[in-house]
């Protein structure tokens, strides 16, 4: 197919650009195959310069011959464009649909992205599952990297290496996995070092109605505990939600079977839940009526925060067990690629300061969403605003937002202990929905794979890894913490996201102003540290001389 | 009166004391007629506990008595919102303990309270009490002195109790016409000057409610007084702080509202903003929501919905957005009051030079704007901070108006990071000075009770103290850049945020 078949008109002169904030503007308006594009005639500057991919869904209205077209877009901004000509109008706004809502991903921009900077080192190749094993291997040896899913045989969505423990032979892994949704038998998912504690990951295990074991899906986990030590699961579903996943064949585990772990239900929500609270939580904040009363009951009736308050509440559960229970735990919801992905990373980021730092954040992302196979193209084919265009089943969900969110709400009471600032969460919110690069595409490492991303597209890595942009996403106010960090999860302390939701509806000139203020003082105050210190030791090696050798 | 007597058990040993964020610690309590001290045993390092009396808003006591066990437990509840557990062992001493508190916290005569006894080194009593007089404060604003002097009218405050002795006026408005004006107005507080927009030669000028009554009195004197205000220019806005349906019920009670066929050339608008009881039960709910501890997010948010608070907040910003507006953007005068002209108008006039003058935004300007709109003006602090929030009394006059105002300076700090002289930490010290402190500022109802008790030649001013160098320091915001642009707030609701102040757990306790 070609891109032209669908650009009936590809270029409107004279069409006004309305945003919020910012003057309007006058301009040409551009389709390609990728992009709308409007510039103003005088200079000759882009003024917009938007992916398709990262339109959620157009409205178009008419006065006389006057178009307007309103583009609402997944990173949450609405812009507003007046057209001239019916017709004009009425092609822009097919065209775009059209191209927004591609089915082949290989028809994608990121095949067609060429980077204009120099790659100094391939995102692709960053962060290895053999490099993580060893660090791994660096503190303990109980643990082996298996090749059972080689083929992505065993589960279409894991990678092909996964950490196990080293008792358990492949056989057994397929059995187990034969056992649990999806073939995703538990594996090792974050090795603590302070007491040699883990926490695994997993699909629910296929019970069923009539109580089904798997020999070896106990043999597995149960290599994990210590002699004479409990293990905890925690299931992310209530215990209802998990006895009705029975009768679908899924189910729990048993304490008949699994004697030696306790199991814990928590209510993180599945993900078409999850789609109706983002839609809300964005039309609360858009909603003009100035009405105090309004926005708190529309607020509320989200339901974002509770959300985010049961993600965060699950994840240092699972952190206290391993901290200060010195206990083994393994996570599951019912797929294991949603609910336990977030609630295993942000466990992660309470435990171990490394997930802290701008490298070992993006280690993380690769290793439990990525890797872990978390279907980012599906959850993340429609944001807020694209309620109701799509005719198959629904599988958009804001999953990785709301991981990103709780993130945020821990650096907010946290802000000295990343190395990152807001900035980087909010890039990876835009990428994971519309990007050049190729990082966020498909649903799976076998996907990815068979795409041939990382011989055709850019890593996204490869660009946030450039030291100019490094430097661009670090919070200057990071000092290396160590400790186990616990946030708050009183509702009182969970705050509204601004950066991500009230974006596009405030000036963020003030806010701006004040970063940069604040980060010439910090670097001020750095500069001034040195000079002391030179100082310093200009002086003690005066001292230090001869005195008689500076008489004269 | 002697503090002794409410003293029956000053010292008790072996007192465990919990607070939020400390590990308990075992040490000695020690009751004086203004403190409860506790010093740890150990007495390491660490300084002795002081806590204010004054500052405890309500207490709760639970005592055991078994042969085996004796013992007792005291909680305080203090007005700066933080909570405090003390567990004494004996139950007669825990029962002591706690009515010398009950008794001591509630004492009501002012020359006994604490800011009569302070006396630290750094300060010294010959000093100038306060930052500023009118007539200093007219004598800097060289601009303003052809249209307007100071009137020394009310200089035995016979003309109004709650004025400072001098207020500046028109300067073709004589003493007498002033008299005369005072009488047909609430509390004799007759127009005054509060701010003067250099740009457009505007102003804004506050009062209390005119006293038309039901059959339309009016004043020629208040009429010309008000002429001269807007002398040459077609048009003044009056902002009427209540309601329209409000204003015309006080007519009833013998208040009112400036009518049009009356005031030629001013246009009246109402904007109603809550005060009084309405205000301290929002501020009660409030911090019960802050205090919730059933971790439900529906819970909180509907708890705080239902305090109102953030509603109270936008208003009063809103409001004071519109006083600015008038003066800036349109170049009229504004008058503001709503009944006494006590409260509401002084929280609409104050934030409305928040936003327009960057003098008042520095750390001594935002002090002498205080100064001025709030102790000279009269806000009957001693009445509206009798209690906070935890209080069972039954309420009288309290309010938390001073304290709105802190909310929203806060909410335009936070809006405009780089604009304010002065940061968080000053505006929490502020909330918690006003409920108890051992400076002599916040005492009394008005100007007028300060002389008559002695407050400004027998205690200390807190303006003073907070601009010495090293408390200047710390209150200082340190990406302050200096704008002479006012400053707009957004008042959508989304871009006003609950602040951590209100919450028990959160409050800081830098003070003790």
């Amino acid at each position: 197919m070609e891109f032209a078949e669908l650009i009936k008109t590809p270029r409107v002169d004279g069409v006004v650009l309305r945003r919020p904030f910012q003057p309007t503007v006058e301009g040409t308006l551009c389709l390609t195959g990728h992009h709308l594009i409007l510039s103003s005639r005088q200079d000759n500057t882009e003024e917009l310069w938007l992916l398709h991919a990262n339109i959620d869904c157009i409205e178009k209205r008419f006065v006389g011959t006057l178009g307007t077209i309103i583009v609402k877009c997944k990173d949450l901004r609405v812009i507003q464009l007046d057209i001239p000509g019916m017709e004009e109008c009425l092609n822009i706004a097919s065209s775009i649909e059209a191209l927004s809502t591609l089915d082949s991903v290989s028809l994608m921009y990121p095949f067609f992205y060429r980077p204009m900077f120099e790659v100094i080192e391939d995102g692709w190749n960053s962060f290895l599952p053999e490099d993580s094993f060893k660090d791994l291997e660096s503190m303990t040896d109980e643990w082996r990297l298996s090749d059972v899913n080689q083929d992505y045989c065993v589960c279409a969505s894991y990678p092909p290496l996964v950490a196990v423990p080293k008792d358990v032979d492949d056989d057994t892994l397929r059995k187990a996995a034969a056992f649990r949704h999806a073939g995703r038998f538990p594996v090792l998912s974050y090795y603590h070092k302070k007491n040699g504690m883990v926490m695994m990951r997993s699909g629910q295990p296929l019970t069923g109605t009539n109580g089904r074991r798997c020999k070896e899906d106990e043999k597995l986990i149960n290599a994990t505990l210590r002699a004479g030590k409990r293990g905890y699961i925690i299931d992310t579903r209530t215990i209802a939600v998990a006895q009705q996943a029975k009768a679908r064949g899924g189910g729990f585990e048993s304490e008949a079977n699994y004697p030696q772990w306790r199991r814990i239900h928590k209510a993180i929500e599945r993900s078409s839940v999850l789609q109706e609270s983002l839609i809300k939580l964005v039309e609360a904040c858009n909603d003009q009526s100035h009405n105090m009363d309004r926005w708190l009951s529309k607020l509320e009736a989200s339901n974002w925060q509770t959300h985010v308050k049961e993600i965060l509440t699950t994840a240092c559960l699972a952190a206290q067990c391993i901290d200060r229970e010195g206990a083994s735990v393994l996570v599951h919801g019912t797929e294991g690629t949603d609910s336990t992905l977030q609630v295993t990373s942000l466990a992660q980021i309470i435990l171990d300061p490394t997930c802290r730092t701008i490298r070992g954040f993006q280690a993380l992302v690769e290793r439990e969403w990525l890797q872990a196979g978390h279907p980012f193209q599906q959850r993340c084919v429609q944001s807020a605003y694209g309620n109701g265009s799509s005719v198959k089943v629904r599988c958009e969900a804001p999953v990785f937002l709301l991981f990103l969110d709780c993130v945020w709400q821990i650096l907010r009471q946290f802000p000295c202990s990343f190395q990152f600032s807001e900035h980087f969460l909010v890039l990876l919110f835009e990428h994971a929905y519309a990007s050049q690069f190729g990082t966020f595409l498909g649903n799976s490492a076998a996907e990815r794979a068979k795409l041939k991303l990382s011989q055709k597209t850019v890593s996204l890595w490869s660009w946030v890894n450039r030291p100019q942009e490094a430097q661009r996403l670090s919070n200057p106010l990071y000092e290396a913490n160590s400790l186990v960090i616990w946030p708050s999860v009183a509702p009182q302390s969970l705050l509204l996201w601004e950066g991500v939701f009230l974006r596009w509806n405030r000036s963020s000139r003030c806010l701006d102003e004040a970063y940069e203020e604040m980060v010439h003082i910090i670097e001020y105050n750095k500069e001034l540290q040195n000079k002391v210190n030179s100082l310093r030791r200009q002086l003690a090696e005066l001292e230090t001389d001869d005195p008689l050798q500076h008489t004269e | 009166m002697e503090f002794s007597e409410h003293i029956k058990t000053a010292n008790v040993e072996d007192v465990v004391l919990r607070r939020p964020f400390y590990q308990p610690t075992k040490g000695t309590l020690c009751v004086t007629g203004h403190h409860l001290i506790f010093s740890n045993r150990g007495g390491d390092s660490a300084r002795p506990f002081l806590l204010l009396l004054r500052n405890i808003d309500a207490i709760e006591k639970s005592v055991e008595n078994l042969p085996s066990v004796s013992s007792g437990t005291i909680t305080l509840k203090c007005k700066d919102l933080c909570v405090l557990q003390l567990d004494i062992p004996g139950m007669e001493e825990c029962l002591n303990i706690a009515s010398s508190i009950e008794s001591l916290s509630s004492l009501e005569t002012v020359s006994e309270m604490y800011p009569f006894f302070y006396r630290p080194p750094f300060l010294s009593l010959q000093d100038q009490w306060g930052l500023s007089s009118t007539e200093q404060h007219y004598a800097q604003m060289k601009e303003i002195h052809d249209g307007w002097r100071v009137s020394q009218v009310n200089r035995d405050y016979s003309v109004s109790p709650s004025y400072p002795p001098a207020v500046i006026v028109p300067h073709s408005i004589d003493d007498e016409t002033l008299v005369k004006a005072a009488r047909f107005r609430q509390g004799g507080r007759f127009p005054v000057l509060c701010y003067y927009h250099r740009e457009t030669g505007t102003v804004i000028m506050r009062s209390s409610q005119p006293l038309s009554g039901a059959n339309r009195k009016r004043c020629r004197e208040d009429e010309l007084l008000l002429q001269a205000v807007i002398d040459g220019s077609e048009l003044g806005y009056i902002i009427d702080t209540r309601s329209s349906q409000q204003a015309q019920q006080a007519r009833m009670t013998g208040g009112g509202f400036e009518s049009k066929s009356c005031y030629r050339g001013w246009k009246r608008l109402h904007r109603q903003l809550e005060k009084g009881k309405v205000l301290q039960e929002s501020l009660i709910k409030l911090v019960e929501a802050c205090g919730d501890q059933s971790h439900s997010v529906d819970r909180w948010l509907s708890k705080l919905e239902n305090s109102k608070w953030l509603s109270h907040v936008q208003t009063a910003l809103s409001t004071a957005g519109l006083v600015a507006e008038c003066v800036e953007r349109d170049g009229h005068s504004v008058l503001v009051h709503g009944s006494e002209g006590t409260d509401t108008s002084l929280l609409v006039s104050s934030l409305a030079q928040l936003i327009l003058d960057p003098d008042s935004r520095t750390l001594a300007g935002f002090l002498g704007l205080l100064e001025r709109e709030w102790v000279q003006a009269g806000h009957p602090f001693q009445q509206r901070c009798a209690h906070s929030a935890y209080s069972h009394v039954r309420l009288r006059h309290e309010a938390p108006v001073f304290v709105l105002l802190l909310d929203c300076v806060w909410q335009l700090a936070r809006q405009f990071p780089l604009a304010m002289g002065f940061s968080e930490p000053l505006l929490l010290r502020l909330a918690k000075e006003v409920y108890a402190s051992d400076y002599g500022t916040f005492l009394c109802n008005s100007d007028q009770e300060r002389c008559v008790t002695g407050v400004k030649e027998r205690t200390h001013c807190l303006f003073q103290s907070l601009l010495r160098a090293n408390e200047r320091q710390h209150y200082s915001n340190p990406l302050y850049e200096r704008t002479e642009l006012a400053i707009w707030p957004s008042i959508q609701p989304p871009s006003l945020q609950w602040t951590c102040a209100f919450s028990p757990i959160q409050w800081p306790f830098d003070m003790c």
